[in-house]
């Protein structure tokens, strides 16, 4: 159990705060209502190329990290389709410092060509080693494109052509900034060393009188229902053939979410998961295959990806994939293993509740899909899935129609 | 919005002492040696099982690391399903862990389960059966994983700068080739288990909310174990580096180079190790180091780059790792050098002193905050035979050290005459 306090302030900015006295750190964590999502298709990968250009120097403060580091502090961001998200962790005594810097910058950047340009050079390069520069880096690049026609999560976060980021100039920075970065489209929480009366009084000082703005308005399109098993095959240089299987799902608000999540837990979670057990153990059909659901505000998907071992084909690979999946629709086996996934997520939620970081990132998250206090209901919401459930939501997501698949074929002789 | 003047800078307050919980010892009956780190607020353990079973103990490349992947492969009690099935069930976390020295189990577990997971523990560690078909299945598949990293500039520039720094007959630089997965039989993890995964060498560590009875079941399930004389290891091999001070592998293709450049150096037992972490943060041990303001912030030409000093029981090495767009890894290169050589010509102003020592300050609160780091800070220390003594004569360091006192340490351990250079990509 998660205990936490919750203000608004005047100008919209929402607190969530959490005491924990065993350590001698607060962590801070502010999630901004912005991700890739709400990209123009002709700008994409701008809300992380953003995440970069936060560090450039604020409206008093020309450097972020220089005074972090001087408090001892520690700190990162990441961006994904629907949020940026920011956070550090200080000694307890010099949390001023992080909510001095925080609020700066959501007061005012100080955009400067230079850092720019610098920032655009580094993005690129992120995308050299994380996308192209590694066997199968561009799977998702490929994948989501597939699954999605019109929904922005068509494209991932570090942009659907790196030319978009050649291109950013700083006018549409200063657009992006004054649009998206705002009290009011910001949730901020502070876990660790600190009480919820001494921490809302900090955080009205420094955030206080932050203006509220405009938020540019969230017209998303809808993703047509897909009614077509959607394929793709890629020829390439690789050491091995793999595949990669996307299924339309449902929003992380929805009732189906837990069922799904604990699906893909029943194929992947552990090394006991079905996909594990019988297409690597028993068939030796993959050398490696997982399961996982993306956890996204709108609706998602669920992804199974693996590598075949060395002489199998895909027609076998694939053939035995679906008759793990259409081994969900039966009752055989489910009762126990429901039991076994259902006592690793419990376990799994006591874990991540050791960091402060986590507490303070989760508190946010759950904010913004409707209430933080979310967080002490996902382990009961998780238990409460039945093996009824489990069979009908198998049925009625992991259909051929509903699927798009990505073949990686080795040109290899000797693959 | 606010005036400048309620914007000043908040003051900075220097990090207070260290509080360092110290481990709880005690002794099985036979001997075996368990540390007790009491923190947390939650009623977890962590469980950590460690025998001086690494790679420097192989006289084959892959056999202690495949010992211990075949651990959880099966018991002459249980299949391997059925492991995975009873720690899944109780949804503890299990990670096998192989290193160069060192070789074992680590475990995270809710502590209510803590006596049906020494039983397990006790099984998995004692009563392996390596059985054929398992151990087929896992070689073929390493392989893939193999090859799959082969493809990685950043694997194989690590890979290689092992072999410089270390040699390529050392169990430390020995790289792995394809043929090896197919060469490792059952009879040799046997043999392997049976010299080093003894009672007589193994530590027992628990961090967390352990229950109240902890020390009995200890004993219940691993107190009775026969405590054997460790076979006399053949004579100690020290690892040397050899070969081209500098290596490029190329790739054809690659958009980065992959750049790894260092050498062996001293470790953690040297009365002068504090320091070089000190100098070693100020070259690339943060995001504000001199790398990456220079190559990353200042130039672009990567989105990463840093360093490290690292002990092993045998030596320590550092290292610069990153990669880089390759047009620039020229330059690349040649800032780095630039970097290494600015240590020992040029004193480190006040200021930059001041921002690492305090992050540094700030740093060693993270290393103790929970049980998880708790645990990995105590055993990074004890299997040098040191305690928290290092700890805080490494906060004293950072506390009193000198910028001349960091120039002469440049000066002696940043040679780069002595460096090696791996690179790999095009050209």
């Amino acid at each position: 159990m998660i205990s936490f306090s919750r203000f608004t302030l005047d100008n919209g900015l929402k607190i969530l705060v959490h005491e924990d006295r065993s350590t001698p750190l607060i962590a801070l964590n502010i999630l901004y209502n912005v991700g890739s999502k709400d990209e123009d298709p002709g700008m994409t990968g701008f809300a992380h190329l953003f995440e970069h250009l936060m560090f450039g120097g604020s409206v008093n403060i020309p450097d972020y990290d220089t005074p972090l580091q001087m408090a001892g502090g520690e700190n990162n961001a990441f961006t994904n389709n629907d949020i940026t998200n920011y956070y550090l962790t200080l000694p307890a005594a010099n949390i001023e410092t992080g909510l001095w810097l925080e609020s700066d910058r959501m007061a005012g950047l100080d955009f400067s060509q230079k850092n720019l340009d610098t920032q655009k050079s580094v993005v690129i390069e992120e995308y050299n080693q994380r996308y192209l520069n590694q066997p199968y880096g561009d799977a998702i690049l490929n994948l989501r494109p597939l699954a999605y026609k019109v929904h922005p999560y068509r494209w991932p976060t570090i942009g659907m052509d790196i030319s978009h980021i050649e291109r950013a100039e700083l006018d549409q920075v200063k657009d992006f900034f004054y649009s998206h970065y705002a009290p009011n489209n910001a949730i901020l929480a502070l876990s660790g060393n600190i009480s919820d009366t001494e921490a809302l009084e900090l955080v009205k000082k420094w955030f206080g009188t932050i203006e509220k703005r405009k938020i540019r308005k969230k017209i998303l399109p809808v993703e047509p229902h897909q009614n077509e098993a959607r394929k793709l095959i890629l020829e390439k240089d690789l050491p091995a053939d793999a595949i990669y299987k996307a299924w339309h799902t449902v929003q992380r608000t929805n009732d189906d979410f837990h069922t799904l999540d604990l699906i893909t837990d029943l194929l992947a979670g552990g090394e006991s998961g079905r996909l594990n057990t019988i297409l690597t153990r028993e068939l030796k059909l993959f050398s490696e295959i997982n399961a996982y659901i993306t956890s996204d505000l709108d609706p998602g998907l669920l992804i199974i990806s693996g590598k075949l071992m060395k002489d199998v084909t895909f027609s076998e690979a694939e053939t035995a994939l679906e008759e793990v999946l259409t081994g969900l629709s039966s009752e055989k086996g489910l009762y126990d293993e429901m039991e076994k996934v259902k006592n690793k997520f419990e376990a799994t939620s006591v874990f991540s509740n050791t960091s402060i970081l986590n507490k303070a990132y989760s508190l946010c998250s759950y904010e913004l899909a409707g209430d933080a206090g979310l967080i002490n209901q996902e382990v009961g919401k998780y238990r409460a899935v039945d093996v009824a459930m489990v069979m009908s939501a198998a049925k009625k997501y992991l259909r051929d129609t509903n699927c798009s698949s990505l073949y990686y074929k080795s040109l290899r002789a000797n693959k | 919005m606010m005036s400048d003047v309620q914007r000043l800078r908040p003051p900075v307050y220097p990090v207070g002492k260290v509080n360092i919980p110290e481990a709880n010892v005690l002794n099985l009956k036979n001997g075996i040696p368990v540390f007790i780190i009491e923190s947390g607020t939650e009623d977890i353990t962590r469980l950590e099982f460690t025998f001086r079973a690494g790679q420097v103990r192989e006289k084959e490349a892959l056999v202690a690391s495949t010992t211990n992947m075949m651990l959880t492969e099966g018991s002459v009690y249980h299949k391997a399903e059925e492991i995975s099935s009873m720690l899944d069930f109780h949804g503890a976390y299990i990670n096998s862990s192989y290193e160069k020295d060192r070789a074992g189990i680590v475990i995270y577990l809710l502590s209510k389960h803590l006596s049906k997971i020494l039983d397990l523990g006790r099984e998995i560690l004692f009563s392996p059966a390596f059985p054929e078909n398992e151990l087929e299945t896992l070689m073929k598949k390493r392989l893939r994983w193999f090859l799959v990293n082969r493809e990685k500039v950043h694997n194989i520039a690590l890979d290689q700068f092992f072999e410089s720094i270390f040699g390529k007959n050392h169990p430390y630089g020995r790289q792995a080739i394809e043929d090896d997965f197919s060469s490792i039989k059952p009879s040799l993890l046997r043999e392997f288990h049976k010299l080093n995964y003894l009672p007589s060498n193994m530590a027992i560590i628990i961090s967390g909310r352990p229950p109240v009875n902890t020390k009995e079941l200890l004993e219940e399930f691993f107190g009775d174990l026969p405590g054997q004389e460790l076979s006399p290891g053949s004579e100690v091999l020290h690892p040397r580096g050899e070969g081209p001070k500098k290596v490029h592998i190329p790739r054809k293709g690659a958009v980065q180079t992959a750049i790894r450049i260092g050498s062996a150096t001293i470790n953690k037992r040297h009365k002068d190790y504090p320091g070089l972490k000190i100098l070693d943060t100020i070259l690339g041990g943060y995001f504000g180091s001199r790398l990456m303001k220079n190559i990353r912030e200042e130039k672009g030409y990567t989105y990463g780059i840093n360093s490290l000093v690292t002990s092993f029981d045998l030596s320590g090495y550092k290292a610069i790792s990153t990669e880089v767009s390759t047009k620039y890894s020229r330059n690349a290169v040649e800032e780095i050098y630039k970097e290494i050589d600015r240590l020992s010509n040029e004193p480190v102003s006040n200021e930059e002193l001041n921002l690492v020592k305090n992050y540094m300050s700030g740093e060693m609160l993270r290393m103790f905050d929970g049980p998880f780091a708790l645990a990995e800070s105590f055993r990074a220390v004890w299997e040098f035979g040191l305690g928290n003594e290092y700890y805080y004569r490494l906060a004293e360091r950072i506390k009193t050290i000198s910028s001349d006192e960091i120039m002469e340490l440049a000066q002696t351990y940043y040679n780069i005459d002595d460096l090696y250079q791996v690179t790999v990509g095009e050209e």
